[in-house]
This record gives C-alpha cells, structure tokens and sequence, in this order.
C-alpha cells in the first residue's frame, strides 16, 4: 500500500522549471531513495513534500491525505518528520531537552497552554527521550549542550529528536553530507536499525554506497523529471541513469 | 530535571527580599516609595524576560501596554469607582485584547522588523494619547485628578501600597518561575533556539509566539495599573518609547533570559536615577551609559552571568 503519492508536481521558479510532472509512490514500510544529479530538483521535491515550498502544480497525499495545502506543523502532527541536510536541532538546549520536545508535541499536538505542568508531570516524557538518545547512542551526553556535539553526533541527535515523535514516515535529506568515512558508515548502521522497526523512509542522498546498502527502490531525478524508477540493481544497470548520473561519475573515476 | 524541579528555592528568596526591602532599604539612600516604584518595575522587567528571554523577540512597543493600562486604571478610578479591584480588570481586559491583536499582527515578522513593528504601534498610541484622545488623556499635561485609589475601604497609600505591590509581584514571579520550567516554557526557550525546527517537529510557533507576547504584555499591564495606583497620576511618557527603551536597557544590564536578572536591572537603574545621581549631578545618564556599554562589551550576559562567573571561579579557587 502506497503510504506516499506524489502526482504530476511541478515547481517553477521564475522561468526555471525545477520539477516537471513529478509522479511516484512510496510503498508503506520500505526504504525509498530520490538520486540525482545535481541541480535534478531532489531538495525542491522534499521541500515540497514536508510544506516548505507550495507546488504550482499537483498534489501529494499521505495515506490520503493531501499535504499541499498545510503548514509543516500540521504535516509533522500527521506522522512525517524530516532529517535535514544541515542538522537541525536546537543548540543552546541540552540533548535531553532537545529530544523532550518532539515528545511533549507528540502528546500535547501542535499547541497546549500547560504553563503550570510540573518537571514532575513530565517525567514520562522525560524518560521516553532518554530511551530516544540511548538508542542514537548519545545517552551519556544527555545533560551537554547540543551545540558542543560534532557534526556526526548532532545528526545522530536529529535522528533521536525525529524518532522521538514516533513518525511513519521519514523523510532524510543527504543524511551523510559532510560526514567522515566511519561517521557515514555509523549513520547506514543507525538507519538499518532503525529500519528494522518498519517505518518508512525517504532518502535524497548523493553518496552511492549509501543509497545502495539502504534502498528497496530509487527514484531518479534529472532535470526536474523522473527518468527512472526500479531496484537498486535494476537502477545500476538503466542506460538514462548512466547516462544522467552514474556515467558521469564512472567517466570522473 | 532534578535541577529544574527546584523552584522554590528562587521563590523564597525572591520573597524574603521583597518582604523585608522596606526594612533595610532606607539604609542605602532609597527615599520612601522608591521600593514600590522599583518593584513595579521589577514586574514590567520580568514579563519583558518571558518574551525577550525566553522567545528571542525584542519588542520596542510595551510601553504601549504599560501606558494604556495606566490610563485605562486612571480613568476607571476617576469616573468610575476609587475601588482598584475593578480598575485593574478593566486594564486587563482592555489592554490584553489589544496585545492580542498587536501580537498577531506582528509576530509574523521577525528580527529588526518584529521590532520596528512594535514600535511603529507604540508611537501611534502615544501619538493618538496626545492628540485625538486628549480629552481623555489630558494630552501633555497627563491624567490628572485621580482621587485616592482605595481597596475596599482600604487608602492605598505608602506601606500599603508597598504591600499590596509585592503580594502581586511575589505571585507574578512564581508564575513566571512555573512558565519557565512548564513545557510551555520549554517551547518558548526551543522557539529563540531554532524556530524553524520547532516547526518542523509538529508544534505550531505562532501560538505559542502569540501567548508569550500576551503573557508578557499582562505584566506590563499589571506595572502600568499598579504605578496608577502608586501614584495617581498617568504620564504621557508612560506611552513614550524611551519606557520601552528603559525596559531594554534593565533586561540586558541585569541579564537576558534569567528572570532574576532583568529585575536586578530594574533595581540598579531606579536606584542609579534617583539615588546615585545625587552626588554624580548631571553627569549620572553619561556615567549610566558608560556602564551600560562596559557590560554590553565585557559581560553580555548583564550581573547575573557575572555573578555566575565569580562564583565558578571562587568554587574553582576553593578546589584547588
């Protein structure tokens, strides 16, 4: 069952085309990834996708639902968060701060006027973040300031803040960007495991291994449209994937 | 979290300073009155806190607030009844409706812009006080003829007065200790440190930007009633943008975003104007300026985060 629908979007910026006729579907509990060379409209696509930009347009639908026309917020209360390519926390928080805060909107909605709650009252969800952090592996910083983490461990504390709203679908934006080896490495083992609680996701990503050990099906986005949509193995071998993307990095090589 | 679980511990020594400051203030200089008139301002400083502190929003227009309360109280006790019960409610009333609209017109703008806007609203009240409302408002001259307000019988006069003003301030600070450690509070500190992500995790912003303004701007409508009822009297100036000015420059020399602080800032520059410009005659603004830009420079965090600072160094001291 298709938890996503993407249908005819399309997006102009001035007399630039960046999405034309963009139609795909994420099936409920796989690992999706959007591939593209650059400039192919990938991050145009999430930023629709999560409300940020408004399709000129199409439509998308979550479980039926039509996002095109809601805050972010309200997309966030319908089960989607979003990794972004930069990490989004919040920096002058603590870690443990940071992960409450997904947690107190999951169980109050978008807004509650509890300015007389207690600490205590929140323990609950206080204890629930601390899980979220143990299972990012950032449970021994849980009092530090998040600005102080580096970059692999503030992705990693994103990751914790997403998961921590209990989302059914996730949608990550070059989750390996800017990283080392060994931290690009640990964030495919984090999102395995992840995975492996069956939640759905969507990955733009530009580094191959990465798309490769993590995807069911790709998308490929070049200039704005979809030229390919398969398996991995079927997407490593179609000639206008080669040709678009793959066979510039093999002339590169 | 066992850290912010303690509140009681600011709660009471909040108190034990308010309910003994007339007892050892006059020993440094202050004259009668100056304590009630630094503890108003102590409660317009701290709701101040909950909006520039907390969210990030610097508002240049709750001299607004503050000024249409202190009318709203003003007139209430001339035409009305000398009975503050029914003034302060009607100032409540009158002027949290119009923070309301203000903050929703604003807060979709933020930075320099959200500024300017509160601003430009401010100037406006206070351009129309002292024009078309001038019947109302006395123009330049101010409200004058308030008659003594009275608490059910009760002259609110001098220690009366004072009492009556720290009961509310010493409830104000533990409802702005109670936000501040609340999930509502948590959202305000995450909306100053990245809003876009707060977004992005399912809570609507602007609601919370828009009952942090209103929170705040009630209590600048408290400050606004109460020095009506301190003083019966309403200042065109109380509308003026250099309250709001004043307001800015106590927050950050006191310490942005502590609570305690933006009042030790109200305390040291009411203190400064009315007893330390004696000795220091005309020259006691410039003197204020200079200190205000030393903090600004070597101690952007204002006496609080000083005395932050001291005191990890003596614990540091002690280690070694």
């Amino acid at each position: 069952m298709a938890i996503l629908d993407v249908h005819n979007v399309s997006k102009n910026f001035g007399g630039l085309a960046a999405l034309k006729d963009v139609t795909f579907q994420v099936e409920e509990g796989t690992i999706h990834s959007l591939i593209g060379p650059n400039g192919a409209g990938k991050s145009t696509l999430l930023n629709v996708l999560t409300g940020l930009l408004a399709a000129d347009e199409g439509r998308v639908s979550y479980k039926g639902t039509p996002l095109t026309e809601i805050s972010p917020h309200e997309i966030n209360q319908l089960g989607i968060a979003k990794v972004f390519q930069t990490p989004a926390i919040f920096p002058e928080m603590s870690l443990l701060e940071n992960v409450v805060i997904p947690v107190l909107a999951a169980r109050d909605g978008d807004f509650k006027l509890n300015f007389m709650e207690t600490p205590k009252g929140m323990a609950e969800c206080y204890s629930y973040a601390e899980e979220m952090l143990n299972e990012v592996g950032l449970q021994d910083d849980r009092n530090k300031e998040a600005r102080f983490l580096s970059r692999g461990d503030k992705r990693r504390l994103e990751l914790a803040l997403c998961l921590a709203s209990k989302p059914k679908l996730l949608l990550l934006d070059e989750p390996t960007a800017g990283m080392a080896r060994h931290e690009t490495e640990q964030t495919i083992e984090l999102l395995r495991k992840i995975h492996s609680k069956g939640m759905t996701k969507v990955i733009v990503e530009h580094d191959m291994n990465v798309v490769f050990a993590l995807s069911e099906r790709i998308s490929v986005l070049a200039q704005g449209q979809i030229i390919a949509e398969g398996s991995p193995d079927e997407i490593k071998g179609h000639p206008k994937v080669i040709e678009a993307y793959l066979g510039e990095e093999q002339e590169e090589a | 979290m066992s850290k912010s679980s303690n509140y009681l511990m600011p709660i009471f020594i909040f108190t034990a300073i308010v309910l003994t400051m007339p007892f050892w203030f006059p020993f440094l200089g202050g004259y009668e009155g100056l304590d009630t008139k630094i503890l108003i301002w102590a409660i317009f400083a701290l709701g101040f806190d909950l909006l520039l502190g907390y969210t990030g929003y610097l508002s240049f227009g709750h001299a607004a607030f503050f000024g249409i309360s202190a009318y709203v109280t003003g007139l209430m006790l001339l035409h009305f009844s000398s009975n503050i019960i029914p003034a302060m409610i009607a100032s409540v009333i009158v002027t949290l409706i119009i923070a309301f609209l203000i903050g929703l017109l604003t807060l979709k703008r933020s930075g320099i812009y959200f500024s300017i806007l509160t601003l430009a609203f401010a100037e406006m009240f206070h351009s129309a006080a002292l024009s078309m409302f001038q019947d109302w408002t006395g123009g330049d001259n101010g409200l004058t003829g308030i008659p003594t307000p009275m608490l059910f019988g009760l002259k609110m006069q001098e220690m009366t007065v004072y009492y009556f003003v720290a009961i509310i301030a010493i409830a104000l600070f533990y409802l702005a200790i109670r936000i501040s450690r609340s999930p509502f509070g948590i959202m305000l500190r995450a909306i100053k440190s990245n809003q876009h992500r707060l977004e992005f995790t399912g809570v609507n912003v602007f609601k919370y930007k828009v009952f942090a303004f209103v929170i705040s701007a009630f209590y600048a409508t408290i400050a606004g009633s109460l020095m009506v009822i301190y003083e019966p009297y309403v200042a065109s100036e109380f509308l003026d943008w250099s309250t709001s000015g004043h307001l800015v420059i106590m927050s950050v020399l006191g310490g942005v975003g502590t609570l305690f602080g933006p009042m030790i800032g109200a305390a040291f520059m009411l203190y400064f104007e009315n007893v330390l410009s004696v000795p220091l005659g005309e020259q006691w603004l410039l003197v204020l300026g200079i200190i205000f830009m030393l903090i600004v420079i070597f101690l952007p965090g204002g006496f609080v985060d000083g005395a932050r600072k001291l005191k990890r160094k003596l614990t540091a001291k002690e280690n070694s």
